[in-house]
């Protein structure tokens, strides 16, 4: 694979964003459906860049509440405690057990920073026209795309937890609002990634301005 | 869309300024999570509390983030960092106050921290096992508000409570603690809430708290005493023995009352002083207005006679003994005890009956007439003081005042100021004489004489005993054979008895027995009369008129 190559839309064929299949467009104003699998054909996905733009920064703010507030509140033995995910990861290191609480840290804190942060940086280099890296740059994308399916882990630890561990009245955990903050930052940061439309990454200056629409 | 580019070519100018920078509905959603967040931040701060500072010297069980300021059993603030100040000999517990509570933080609010207690007046701050140490906290009356606090070492005895403190001075605190109960009709109505030293360091303060409503009990006349422990007195009126209760036992105690001789005043405001006595004998005690004192000289002695050794007149309680002496007389070369007493005249005028009420006024008001009467008592009469045995047992000694007829005649020298009251000897005396005498008469007897004439008869007795063996001996040789030969008769009499019930079986119960056969025509005979019966009783049924009218035909049968 070489940088250099043609891309569909130079070619002035299109590529459907379903099966893939690569097709010629029906009209160059309106490509048409895949004559594959069906699905309707765009050159580059509408307003991309604004839609996974509007979308992080949503979940940029949703990350702070996620943090700032707690996601489990337990009451054990008439004492009530409530912990944040930092608080969690805290709690895990002070006890000994330093390996959870850097799953922790990674799962819950990084990897959706990193997530907004990646999206950022490439949305970033689309808009000036000049990606650098277009190979790391595209690994990146896959890999944003990928992790986000593993990104609700928290939730669904927090529902079991809540679910399981209720010994009224000794001892009982509640979710707390944290957690609805956490899930709209992995749901809005995957929605970010599927609005993204990672050709836009392959075209060149000249181009993007022609498909602009 | 414009014709896709070829690479290389330059690009050609529209004429229209292409359409950018459309604004999509997709960034309600940004501007939504906004306004959830700031909404949510604009809560937080709304609903945050003031922040306190409370110093206290130990931060025993006290940890950031879990501790709990409790009021009423309500969290009202959690405790947000623990941390040493003033050069690490104290700790600084940092606290957020829920904001509903932040009217509370006045100047004088208390905090102390709640720790499980097990002492024996009671249990307190069970609750605290299972939860962890809390700072509990009393509202302050202050309207000035403060958020710097020195947190007390001790919990208030009486947090929350409503009712009355008030301060009772006494010489020591005896077995009287913090939390000591105060008892009112042996109803436990309040406790000690501290007991300090005066400034001087010549008493002791103790502060009472007294609950509503029984705060309106103590009233300006109350008086209080110490009621701790067991009070066994053993004076010439015998063993008394005084408790409150149990726990008053263990840990002390404190009873108030009204004197009956006070009228009750108002209810005593707030922090009053009263004073704490040793006893309730003691509280109770009317204050003797009229106390004269006397000079009693014996000529015996005084063994036995403690100061607070009662003086009885006539058997009533007059007064008491103030000091056990003795009396130098250089002249006559004689030393004799000297008693000196105290006589309340108004014990003995307020016995007198009600007719003679405006005597007995006459008596207290004026002591000119009050000394000619006991002046003729004594010169004429023959009143005297004597030492009494109050207890054979214990040897105590009380003084007793009785008429002695045939005493010498004396004049009662009115004088002094400690006028001195004429002695007769004891009965003691007396008492041991009689006692002697009764010793000798038994030391006279002839213990021996008697002795072996005892021994005597027991000899004689012993002969008497033989003679009786042999006599029985012989009855057995002589008597028995005979009495052997009547039960051998007897056993014969039984067999013929024997065999005459046989016969009488067998005639009785064998089928052909006469007997038998009557019984059995009886039997058959009245079957026969309850079928008849029966059969009338049927008939009865069906018609009952056939009783008055007798039997019709078509009654069938």
């Amino acid at each position: 694979m070489s940088a250099d190559a043609l891309s569909a839309a130079e070619a002035g064929l299109v590529s459907c964003t379903t099966c893939h299949l690569l097709s010629r467009p029906a009209e160059t104003a309106n490509p048409g459906y895949c004559p594959r699998c069906g699905a309707g054909l765009v050159w580059r996905r509408r307003h991309s860049i604004q839609y996974t733009w509007a979308l992080i920064i949503a979940a940029t703010i949703f990350y702070i509440p996620a943090n700032a507030l707690p996601v489990l509140t337990t009451t054990a033995l008439g004492s009530t405690e409530s912990d944040t995910i930092i608080g969690g990861v805290i709690f895990l290191y002070t006890s000994g057990s330093w390996p959870l609480a850097l799953i922790v840290l990674v799962a819950s804190v990084m990897i959706p920073l990193g997530k907004l942060i990646a999206l950022a940086y490439l949305l970033i280099q689309v808009q000036r026209r000049q990606v650098r890296n277009r190979h790391d740059s595209a690994r990146m994308y896959r890999v944003v795309e990928f992790i986000g399916r593993w990104s609700m882990l928290d939730v669904f630890v927090d529902a079991f937890v809540v679910a399981l561990v209720q010994l009224q009245p000794l001892m009982s955990v509640e979710p707390g609002p944290g957690v609805v903050f956490f899930m709209g930052v992995v749901v809005l940061t995957m929605l970010a990634a599927q609005t993204f439309d990672p050709r836009l990454l392959w075209d060149t200056p000249l181009e993007r301005q022609a498909l602009d629409g | 869309m414009a014709e896709p580019p070829r690479s290389g070519e330059i690009p050609q100018a529209t004429a229209v300024r292409p359409k950018r920078g459309r604004i999509s509905v997709i960034w309600i959603i940004p501007i939504l999570a906004a306004l959830v967040a700031i909404g949510i931040a604009v809560q937080r701060i709304l609903s945050v509390g003031p922040t306190i500072i409370i110093v206290f010297t130990a931060a025993e069980g006290i940890e950031a983030g879990k501790t709990f300021i409790r009021y009423k059993d309500v969290n009202i603030g959690q405790v947000t960092a623990v941390r040493l100040t003033n050069e690490y000999k104290q700790v600084e517990v940092t606290a957020r106050i829920e904001k509903h509570a932040a009217g509370l933080m006045v100047q004088d609010a208390k905090f102390w921290v709640v720790r499980p207690q097990i002492s024996l007046t009671g249990v307190s701050g069970l609750s605290t096992l299972l939860s962890g140490n809390y700072i509990g906290f009393e509202p302050g009356a202050s309207e000035q508000s403060a958020n710097i606090f020195i947190g007390l070492d001790v919990a208030p005895v009486v947090a929350g409570q409503a009712g009355r403190e008030f301060i009772l001075n006494s010489g020591d605190v005896g077995s009287l603690s913090i939390g000591s109960p105060i008892y009112y009709r042996r109803l436990p109505v309040g406790q000690v809430t501290a007991t300090d030293l005066q400034p001087d360091g010549k008493a002791v303060q103790i502060r009472v708290f007294v609950r509503a409503p029984y705060d309106k009990y103590v009233v300006t006349g109350t008086r209080f005493w110490n009621a701790s422990g067991i009070d066994v007195s053993v004076g010439a009126d015998g063993i008394n023995v005084r408790t409150e209760s149990v726990v008053a036992i263990l840990v002390g105690g404190i009873s108030f009352d009204v004197p009956p001789f006070m009228t009750p005043g108002e209810a005593a405001p707030e922090d009053t002083v009263f004073t704490l006595y040793d006893d309730r004998v003691a509280a109770m005690k009317a204050p003797d207005p009229l106390a004269k004192h006397y000079v009693l000289k014996f000529n015996e002695s005084v063994r036995g006679l403690a100061v607070g050794a009662p003086v009885t007149f006539l058997g009533l309680p007059a007064g008491e003994v103030t000091k056990v002496g003795l009396a130098f007389d250089v002249v006559k070369g004689d030393i004799r005890p000297r008693v000196e007493a105290v006589f309340y005249p108004e014990r003995v005028i307020e016995l007198a009956s009600a007719k003679e009420a405006a005597l007995a006024e006459a008596f207290r008001q004026d002591e000119q007439k009050r000394r000619a009467f006991i002046r003729r008592m004594v010169e004429e009469r023959g009143l005297r003081a004597q030492l009494k045995s109050g207890s054979l047992i214990t040897g105590q000694l009380y003084v007793g005042i009785d008429y002695h007829p045939n005493a010498p005649k004396v004049k009662l020298d009115f004088s002094q100021e400690s006028p001195e009251f004429p002695t007769v000897p004891s009965d003691l005396a007396d008492l041991e004489a009689k006692v002697g005498g009764i010793v000798d008469k038994i030391d006279r007897m002839p213990l021996e004489a008697i002795g072996n004439d005892l021994k005597k008869n027991l000899e004689s007795l012993d002969q008497t005993l033989t003679s009786a063996t042999k006599l029985i001996t012989n009855a057995d040789e002589q008597v028995l054979p005979g009495l052997k030969a009547s039960i051998e008769d007897l056993r014969r009499t039984l067999g013929a008895v024997e065999r005459a019930m046989n016969n009488a079986d067998a005639s009785l119960l064998q089928s052909s027995a006469p007997a038998q056969q009557d019984l059995r025509n009886a039997l058959q005979e009245f079957t026969r009369a309850a079928r008849s019966l029966r059969i009338l009783m049927d008939e009865l049924e069906r018609q009952p008129s056939s009783v008055i009218r007798g039997k019709t035909d078509t009654g069938g049968k």
